[in-house]
């Protein structure tokens, strides 16, 4: 180790005395492990809220739901309201000059606007 | 992000006693870690570890929070990535977890076998108890921690700005925090979570949202603009508009108030280094240099041309000699002494000693005039041609042949320099009338020239285009791709190859008529390969052209001509291809992304999430609320505390009021105050919280947490006022 990187002291130590269980043993090296964690929406399956009256708050049922007013299109490019969709990209756009370089955009680009906004088509 | 320091270990831990409970601000984007009462956390940084491997051992190593961007070198970043333990605001992985609490416990100085101090940590509202009960199983089994208490970040800065005044017993926290916004509503100091309400946004998103429309708006800037840089640029420029419609239109329009709004970034930019003008020395020095390497080809040029001289007449004088000697000797013996010296007669010597005498005139630059030197008659020169064959023997024949060939080519020479003097005479005299025009009338002279030229030049200009290809002058339909076979030829191989396919395929077809008509046979003609008819005719024409080009140029000054023009032309519409780069090129406008990213906080749709925005949230969250009337709702409104580090973009208060007045009924009253510290607040007040001597009461030990189960940790909850 450089001595420079050893006076920063950006390492977290191996062993640590506090600890009654180090790293290392929990997780020995060189062992495979598997995933040993769960992914949110794993968790949440697995929390059974559906046992729960409905009343009962719980991790899901705050989740706001979506808004009453109709949700406004904006232009993908440009940000102002869109009036137009061009079918063939399925870009969103405000304009004759935004339309025009949309149609110029190579799709890589216009793949990236669309995940922008949760719209890109995702295969699987 | 300013930039964090790595903090230093502290020292005073041994000062506090076990009771006092260390309080951890476990957000998303930060960690904070402190004691109990204090003001401040001791230590805070960004929640995240990345595991790189060091370069020179090959040692995996752990890296929490923030590092020094120069220490990196010596690590291998390649296959480790900035680890969160959190998916959206729950922590879920809970190695990266415990790399984190460790890091914020040795920074704590904590030393001993345990970590004996009560823990008081925040979490989401409503954590799912998975998550729950796996950090309470962390806390007390690896640090050894006594007791625990789990706390919800909002509810603590509600309750520490309610303790400073500036909101009442009743109201609600909007908390806008990293990953997710929450808003929750407060009735006598108690969070109501029933009515609590979380859309998914948060300042990552924003983040998020900013980094990626500048990278695409600015592809090639992509490297440059990481994470931090965008975070940065964020804090620092980024706002919520009043009015996002209209002022959207205003960075369309790009008027001047878009203008003023828009934000020019410039990149560390170094200019190339520029390329000094060569100084008069050196010009000097490399004529001089070239100057000496002309003078010594110069030099060796002459060395060898009076080497050749002197060769030359060095032969001259032994063939004289020879001949001296030839005259000398008797007739009978010409041919023995001839066939020593390699010669067959005295004629032949004789023509020897021409030709060299003509090759030394020629090495000493003096004019050839072979030609004119009385030449032998044809009779003479080729005395076989008339005698008819059968008088002679076969190498006469032989000798004949040879005869007949060199008079016809020399023959042919000849008429081809007799064609060439006529022609200059013919152009001697054509100048002479050009010239008798000329000051007959000049300027009309001048003009007629003038058009010949024009025309010339393009007929030849024409030609070259057709033949180097067809199709370019009908329009560039060709330009983008032309990598077939047919673009290579001319047009005139391509009509040969066009006539030969037809030609090919045409058998059969049908009553053969071929050459039932004289025109017919042309085709052949024209399937030829050496058809070039108007070969000549170009020769002519270019001639003509530069006849006239040279005269223009002669009379009048201010010709210029065409070729010279062409160029110039193409030079400008090559330079955009090499326009150095400018500073200009590394500066980043950000204009409308400065209201655009903020604006996904209210209108999540914008990014694709389908849940309603900070403002509406309220109003569901009113709506939630479980018991209504006697003023509650009123009271509520009136004491709105935003908290959470999104909140610190500007215009977020005047904003909120705008959207929640639309939202509650007329005149109902609204107050929304900002909390003392949006991004602290938290941590703030669970310390206060944690000081506080009832806290004991709220924490849970490890036997309470096996003796009760998942189904009590599910429904734990502290209570926060105290």
């Amino acid at each position: 180790m450089e001595a420079e990187v050893i006076e920063s002291n950006i390492l977290l130590p191996q062993h640590l005395n506090f600890k009654r269980v180090q790293v290392s043993e929990k997780y020995p090296k060189g062992q495979a492990r598997g995933r040993h964690w769960k992914h949110l929406k794993q968790i949440l399956q697995a929390e059974n809220y559906q046992a729960c009256s409905p009343d009962e708050p719980t991790y899901v049922n705050i989740e706001t739901p979506p808004s009453k007013y109709p949700s406004k299109k904006f232009c993908d490019i440009t940000g102002c309201e869109a009036r137009y969709i061009d079918p063939r990209t399925n870009l969103r756009y405000a304009n004759t000059d935004v339309f025009k370089h949309i149609r110029i955009l190579p799709n890589e680009y216009v793949q990236r606007y669309l995940t922008l906004r949760n719209a890109a088509v995702v295969l699987k | 992000m300013p930039y964090i320091t790595r903090p230093a270990r502290q020292t005073d831990y041994r000062q506090f006693p076990s009771s006092t409970p260390i309080v951890i601000d476990n957000g998303s984007s930060t960690f904070r870690i402190g004691w109990a009462g204090e003001s401040n956390p001791r230590i805070s940084f960004r929640n995240l570890v990345q595991r790189p491997r060091h370069k020179s051992t090959g040692e995996t190593v752990t890296i929490v929070g923030d590092a020094d961007p120069t220490l990196m070198k010596y690590f291998d970043c390649t296959r480790s990535t900035l680890r969160s333990a959190f998916d959206s605001n729950v922590v879920y992985q809970f190695e990266t977890m415990e790399y984190i609490l460790d890091y914020g416990f040795e920074r704590l100085g904590v030393d001993g076998y345990k970590v004996d101090h009560p823990v008081l940590i925040t979490e989401c509202a409503l954590n799912p108890v998975q998550s729950r009960s796996k950090m309470a199983e962390l806390l007390f089994e690896t640090y050894g921690v006594p007791s625990v208490a789990f706390g919800v970040d909002a509810a603590f800065s509600y309750n520490y700005n309610q303790r400073l005044g500036i909101c009442d017993k009743d109201g609600l926290a909007i908390c806008a925090g990293f990953t997710t916004s929450h808003v929750m509503p407060f009735v006598a100091g108690e969070p109501v979570l029933e009515s609590c309400c979380r859309t998914n946004v948060g300042g990552y998103h924003v983040t998020y949202y900013f980094k990626q429309l500048l990278s695409l708006k600015y592809p090639h800037h992509m490297n440059i603009l990481s994470w931090e840089k965008a975070e940065e640029l964020k804090r620092e420029h980024c706002y919520l508009s009043q009015d996002y419609a209209s002022e959207v239109q205003l960075f369309q329009t790009g008027d001047k108030t878009a203008e003023e709004k828009s934000i020019l970034w410039q990149f560390p930019w170094v200019p190339p280094p520029v390329e000094a003008a060569p100084s008069a020395e050196e010009i000097a020095r490399k004529a001089a240099i070239r100057e000496k390497q002309g003078q010594r080809l110069r030099d060796m040029a002459a060395a060898k041309k009076s080497s050749k001289i002197s060769e030359l007449e060095n032969e001259l004088q032994g063939l004289e000699f020879l001949l001296q000697q030839l005259s000398g000797v008797e007739e009978a013996d010409v041919p023995s002494f001839l066939s020593a010296t390699g010669y067959v007669s005295k004629q032949e010597i004789e023509s020897a000693i021409a030709k060299v005498t003509q090759s030394l005139r020629k090495a000493k630059g003096d004019q050839v005039e072979l030609e004119e030197k009385a030449e032998p008659s044809n009779a003479e020169k080729y005395p076989l041609i008339d005698v008819p064959d059968s008088m002679l023997t076969q190498d006469q024949l032989k000798e004949k042949r040879r005869q007949l060939f060199l008079k016809t080519t020399s023959e042919g020479r000849q008429r081809a320099k007799q064609k060439r003097s006529e022609q200059e005479l013919r152009r001697e005299k054509k100048n002479q009338l050009d010239e008798e025009k000329r000051l007959e009338n000049p300027e009309l002279y001048l003009e007629q020239l003038n058009a010949k030229h024009k025309e010339l030049s393009e007929k030849v200009e024409q030609r070259k285009r057709l033949k180097t290809n067809g199709s370019r002058p009908n329009g560039n339909q060709n330009q983008a791709g032309g990598v077939g076979r047919g673009e290579r030829l001319n047009a005139a191989q391509k009509e040969r190859m066009r006539l030969l396919t037809t030609a090919a395929f045409d058998r059969g077809k049908g009553e053969d008529t071929f050459g039932a008509r004289e025109e017919d046979w042309q085709l052949y003609k024209l399937m030829s390969k050496g058809n070039d008819d108007d070969e000549d005719e170009q020769d002519e024409d270019e001639a003509e052209l530069a006849r006239i080009t040279s005269r223009l140029q002669d009379i009048d000054p201010s010709f210029v001509a065409k070729m010279d023009a062409i160029p110039v032309q193409s030079a400008t519409e090559v330079v955009p291809k090499f326009r150095p780069i400018t500073k200009e090129d590394f500066q980043i406008v950000i204009g409308v992304e400065r209201i655009r990213c903020p604006e996904i906080l209210f209108q999540p749709s914008m990014v694709g999430i389908d849940q309603a925005g900070l403002d509406e949230m309220v109003g569901v969250s009113m709506r939630r609320l479980p018991t209504k009337g006697n003023g509650v709702e009123e009271r509520i409104t009136s004491s709105i505390l935003m908290t959470g580090g999104s909140c610190l973009f500007p215009g977020m208060a005047e904003r909120l009021e705008a959207g929640i007045r639309m939202i509650r009924p007329f005149q109902s009253p609204i107050r929304i105050v900002m909390a003392s510290d949006p991004v602290l607040d938290a941590w703030r007040g669970a310390s206060a919280y944690a000081a506080a001597p009832q806290f004991s009461v709220q924490t849970f030990t490890k036997e309470d947490y096996y003796e009760k189960g998942e189904d009590w940790l599910r429904k734990y909850q502290l209570r926060y006022s105290l």
